[in-house]
């Protein structure tokens, strides 16, 4: 099944620095296009400052919506990158290695983007300093550090802090050798990057430290982000259905299975748009498949305790809401698509060998656990709060707004743009990691078969 | 540089509604309407749900044709001692002073509605839209009261601006704030005396006399624990068969 | 293949002395594990007793029960977590853990002690229909003795499929021990094999019924979990919904059934005199799993904590009264200490974990901790009154174990130790073809200077 073609050093290079070294042509009208796109949001945005947030569907009892759901989406797709990069680079995964660096940008540019979230969704963005600095200013007051809405900054601050690290660290080798293949402001540039690397042993054996090291650290940040951002919710007793203990693992099981499944969905662009087909392989979606079904049905476990503890109690109101959660149009309609876009269609499609090694199928499938994990967030947030407590009287609905369903195609296009010129100026697919991979992997020869092998180094004791 | 506290809190503000004598008439919202700056709701408003009452009278229907009932309950912000609202404000709008209210900053306020979220009571309002008034009226607004600008939460103060008018004149008369001399908007309006307003400190109140009687309840307090400052005094039914079908 | 890679003299044991001495350790039975047999089987008449003395003691204090009711709760969160410890790493295709699977595989045959342990208890469980009330639990409005009938299912289901699993992966070295010789144990040894020769058609459908079992064994072990926390506690107390509380039932289980691993690897390696089998390797590499699951110990608490502290409602207040802060605080506060905070800071070290001692002392803490969790926990769910109220208005006084708790605490460590040392003295402690495979598919090997293992990965 492994089908490794050996590459030279120098095809490694060619290959893999064919989007930074040269534009492909669809290139230019891509990023137009999102940047269109990304203008129009801006001024969407510039709309709502303006005209307040009536110009969204936001009411009482419904005060959050789409906005906060797409929050939690993005904060959720951000769990890829430490989950590939970090979790699998300490379990010595090695299929890791061509999807690192995507992973980690992914993070990066999903955080950058669900931070703008919170602003957007603001009554008074232009005060947000007051609430994510931790400063007093002149008024005598800081942030109130109880609330959940200040653990959220600097829990994604960290996050995003620590991610940019990681990415940079994991950069300098191949900013190294992109100085070395340029002329002029790149070379300039790629020579104040690099941070004047040489490959000597001692400079890999601190970016391989480093690494390991900010891995390490990353891991509880990782976990506390999403359990932070769940907690918005889940501390709230007044929302019966936020108020549940299992918040905080099942909104992290949900991010690594979204984030997972978006690294997969950019795998599978990446091998189209840039034609590695040489490095992402079908045996790298193969992998990441076979993990998905692991933590999507882990997920999948979580959603069903979760339900079955929402019964528990047997509360007049607690009721209420399911109710319409489930069984009432139009909620019933978007329950059913989360679910099979969730867990029905793509976890059982991943059983099957053929679908986890071809990349249309990967693709689609990815994308759909994509889909079926907004409506998860959205059928968190908004039934819980239109059926909120037992007055009746003062239940409700919602609809998002043109205006809102604009900040989400925003966001999309956001993250694909920044993506985009990134590749265009840096390497997608971390250079270095496919030479250490080529370096490290070896066969085993039992009999007359021959077994692919990989080689760890161990500590002589 | 902070002051030392300059009097120990003497007051502890509270109200008591009386739900049997609730005819469900409006006035205590249409005067705190006027009191309080509110926007004009217009019909769009209510279908937007986005209607401002800081007091609400909720109707109930209770029983089948022909033997139903109209209830009814007014709601407002019940200034939770052990307010939800409280802690999950990230900029501090939204706090606890020393008499017992609950009070909200409206210039601290950033807008990210979360203590709408935490209160049960739903008795939070934001502004979605700057609020406009028609010429004619622009001369009604009450100048002790702030005008609210679109992004800020607002909810019932138990009139404040009253409250320190009160206790400031009687400083300046060298004596106690007298029982029933502060009446908030919506009390001073009802027509039968369904709202009682007054400190919860004063052992001697008509409100303090009236929360320690046989009817007096909280709503929600048992489940939440919120310990609200307004009680409510339960409905008695002279016919005992429909209370007990009820 | 690079060229960087070159061949390096190989220091382990050979087949052959791997299968002349794996399979003379089950001949043999060392008078150190005799002694050990002993200890057990004493300690395990001393739990019978407390267990007979419970019982006559009768069924109308339901409080009285608790210790024991915690006792079961441990067996399940040791003895039938701990081949999990084998089921995930083989999954994962880890190589590690070839050396110890078998360790963890044995402790199924604890799984007859949570068995017979369980059926007092279902006796002292109330239905869910009292004097014409019900109570909340996870079956709504099934029948009154729904959660006995499950809770058995699960128990020896779990059981069944655990001796299922150490059967069925144990069948290549039984064949190894029927042809070492003539004897009774031989001629057990080939029954048990079930005409396992080593064709290639056998292997194939030994490793999926061993890929089978592990899986059904992992889903099982979370439904007994979920069950047995559901029913034997959580429904015990008025207004306590966590729905994260069967999680952390398994997720705590699972780090009390590595240090169990550990602790009987240790034993096995050192007075069963198999230094050259379970390596250093093998201490670490599980210490590194027992880290984390120590880490998320504290996640899957912290969950629950927060929600109830910050929420501070009725039913919030009232459960972290009683399990937190309430009449078993110092065993909280203990369990906090052993499973959390001492694990913590040992474990972050490398030395520590790249050790043999380090980790076993990490998982007596941890046992111990384990212990005082389940104690606080489930003694804590069956003192409570008011089963029937929206929540727990009174929170009960803290209940100290009688002289018949203790006994069947003793009981419960030693029944656990014969059962598990009786297995070893049929079953190989070692399981030698999983240790035949390993040295087929990893080659020691240098990397330019440096000592390197390659590590074959077949599909």
């Amino acid at each position: 099944m492994q089908q490794h073609r050996e590459l030279s050093e120098q095809q490694i290079n060619v290959q893999l620095l064919n989007g930074t070294l040269a534009t492909p042509r669809w290139w230019k009208w891509a990023v137009l296009g999102l940047l269109i796109i990304v203008l129009a949001g801006f001024s969407t945005f510039g709309f709502m400052i303006n005209k307040g947030l009536g110009v969204t569907g936001l009411n009482r009892p419904v005060f959050w919506g789409t906005l906060i759901t797409t929050f939690v989406f993005w904060v959720g797709i951000s769990h890829a990158g430490i989950m590939i990069s970090a979790i699998l680079r300490l379990t010595q995964a090695e299929w890791r290695r061509p999807v690192t660096r995507a992973a980690e940008l992914l993070t990066v540019f999903s955080l950058i983007t669900a931070l703008s979230f919170p602003v957007i969704h603001a009554g008074r963005p232009w005060r947000i300093i007051y609430w994510i600095l931790p400063y007093d200013f002149s008024r005598g007051i800081w942030p109130n550090v109880r609330s959940p809405l200040v653990w959220d900054p600097a829990a994604i601050g960290t996050y995003l802090t620590g991610s940019i690290l990681f990415l940079y660290v994991a950069l300098l080798p191949d900013l190294g050798n992109l100085r070395d293949r340029t002329v002029g402001w790149r070379n300039r540039l790629y020579s104040l990057l690099s941070l004047g690397w040489r490959g000597n042993s001692r400079q890999w054996r601190m970016q391989t430290t480093a690494g390991i090291l900010l891995s390490a650290l990353m891991l509880p940040i990782f976990v506390s982000v999403h359990s932070i951002v769940s907690w918005d919710f889940a501390v709230t007793p007044s929302v019966e259905g936020w108020h549940s203990t299992i918040f905080a693992p099942y909104f992290v099981i949900g991010a690594v299975h979204s984030g997972v499944s978006a690294v997969v969905t950019m795998m599978a662009l990446m091998r189209w748009l840039w034609k590695w087909d040489n490095f992402i392989r079908p045996e790298h979606f193969d992998a990441l498949a076979r993990l998905l079904i692991v933590v999507g049905t882990a997920w999948f476990a979580f959603t069903l305790i979760e339900l079955l503890y929402s019964f528990y109690t047997l509360e007049a109101q607690e009721l209420a809401f399911r109710d319409m959660q489930i069984f009432q149009w139009p909620w019933a309609f978007l329950f059913i698509v989360f679910l099979i876009t969730g867990f029905f269609i793509p976890v059982p499609a991943w059983l099957f060998k053929r679908v986890r090694n071809s990349i249309p199928w990967m693709f689609w499938t990815s994308i759909s656990v994509n889909i079926g994990m907004w409506l998860e967030r959205f059928l968190i947030i908004v039934p819980a709060l239109s059926r909120k407590q037992p007055f009746v009287y003062t239940w409700g609905s919602y609809h998002p707004s043109l205006t809102e369903m604009m900040m989400i195609v925003w966001s999309l296009a956001f993250v694909g743009m920044n993506m985009l010129l990134f590749a265009r100026f840096f390497p997608l697919i971390p250079l270095f990691e496919q030479k250490e991979a080529q370096a490290f992997s070896s066969r085993i020869q039992i009999g007359r078969a021959s077994v692919p092998a990989v080689l760890r180094e161990q500590e002589q004791e | 540089m902070v002051q030392p506290a300059q009097q120990i809190a003497a007051h502890h503000w509270g109200m008591t509604v009386d739900v049997d004598r609730c005819t469900g008439c409006q006035a205590c919202v249409v005067a705190c309407q006027a009191e309080n700056n509110l926007p004009i709701n217009l019909e769009e408003h209510f279908h937007q749900k986005r209607a401002f009452e800081w007091i609400r009278v909720e109707r109930y229907w209770e029983g089948e044709f022909p033997n139903i009932k109209a209830r009814f309950i007014p709601i407002l912000c019940q200034h939770c001692e052990n307010a939800p609202c409280e802690p999950v404000c990230p900029v501090y709008a939204t706090y606890h002073n020393d008499q017992g209210m609950n009070v909200q900053v409206y210039n601290r306020c950033v807008g990210t509605r979360y203590c709408a979220n935490g209160c049960p009571y739903q008795v939070r309002f934001f502004n979605y839209w700057e609020p406009v008034w028609p010429e004619a009226l622009r001369n009604q607004l009450n100048p002790d009261v702030t005008v609210r600008s679109r992004g800020v939460m607002e909810k019932c103060s138990f009139c404040v601006q009253r409250i320190r008018r009160a206790r400031i004149e009687a400083k300046r008369d060298g004596r106690a704030v007298a029982d029933g001399e502060i009446q908030p908007a919506c009390v001073q309006a009802c027509p039968t005396n369904t709202l009682v307003f007054g400190d919860l400190n004063d052992p001697n109140s008509k409100v303090s006399k009236l929360r320690n009687g046989r009817r007096a309840y909280r709503l929600l307090n048992d489940a939440l624990r919120t310990e609200p400052n307004v009680y409510y005094l339960a409905r008695v039914d002279n016919d005992e068969a429909e209370v007990a079908h009820g | 293949m690079a060229s960087n890679i070159t061949a390096a003299p190989d220091h382990r044991p050979t087949f052959q002395e791997a299968a002349g001495e794996l399979v003379s350790k089950v001949r043999a039975g060392s008078s150190a594990s005799r002694l050990w047999l002993m200890i057990a089987a004493a300690l395990a008449l001393v739990g019978l007793v407390g267990v007979i003395g419970r019982i006559i003691d009768g069924y109308s204090d339901r409080s009285a029960w608790g210790y024991y009711a915690a006792m079961v709760s441990f067996l399940l969160s040791t003895a039938a977590a701990a081949p999990m410890v084998s089921i995930a790493p083989t999954l994962a295709r880890a190589s590690w853990v070839r050396p110890v699977t078998r360790v963890s595989q044995l402790f199924a045959s604890v799984g007859v002690v949570t068995a017979l342990m369980h059926i007092p208890l279902m006796f002292a469980l109330p239905p869910l229909v009292e004097e014409g009330v019900r109570r909340r639990s996870i079956w709504f409005g099934a029948g009154a003795y729904t959660p006995h009938v499950w809770g058995t299912i699960a128990i020896f289901g779990l059981t069944f499929l655990g001796l299922a699993l150490l059967w069925a992966s144990s069948i290549p070295d039984l064949r190894a021990i029927a042809e070492s010789g003539e004897g009774r144990r031989q001629r057990w040894a080939a029954r048990l094999a079930m005409g396992f020769i080593g064709t290639d058609t056998q292997w194939k459908a030994l490793r999926m019924r061993i890929g089978v079992l592990g899986s059904f064994y992992f889903l099982f072990l979370i439904f007994t979990h979920l069950v047995f926390s559901a029913d034997f506690a959580m429904a015990l107390v008025a207004g306590w919904k966590d729905a994260i509380f069967p999680m952390y039932h398994a997720m705590t289980g699972l780090q009390s059934g590595l240090a169990s691993t550990i602790i009987a690897a240790y034993f096995i390696r050192r007075y069963g005199h198999l230094e050259r089998y379970i390596e250093l390797d093998q201490f670490w590499a599980m210490s590194k799993l027992l880290f984390a699951t120590s880490l998320l110990w504290f996640y899957f608490f912290f969950s629950a904590f927060i929600v109830f502290w910050y929420g501070r409602s009725g039913p919030d207040q009232a459960t972290n009264d009683l399990l937190v802060s309430g009449p078993f605080r110092w065993a909280f506060f203990a369990t906090f200490l052993m499973s959390f905070v001492i694990p913590l800071f040992t474990l972050m070290f490398n030395p520590v974990r790249h050790s043999i001692r380090g980790p076993v002392i990490v998982s007596f803490i941890i046992l111990g901790g384990m212990l005082l969790d389940r104690i606080r926990i489930y003694v804590a769910a069956w003192s409570t009154t008011g089963i029937n109220d929206r929540y727990l208005r009174e929170i009960p006084a803290t209940r100290w174990p009688d002289i018949f708790d203790l006994m069947v605490i003793l009981g419960t460590f030693g029944a656990a130790a014969l059962a598990f040392i009786l297995a070893t003295r049929l079953i190989p402690a070692v399981s030698l073809w999983e240790i035949q495979y390993s040295r087929l598919l990893t080659r020691p090997a240098r990397f330019i200077r440096g000592h390197a293992l390659i590590i074959g990965k077949p599909d």
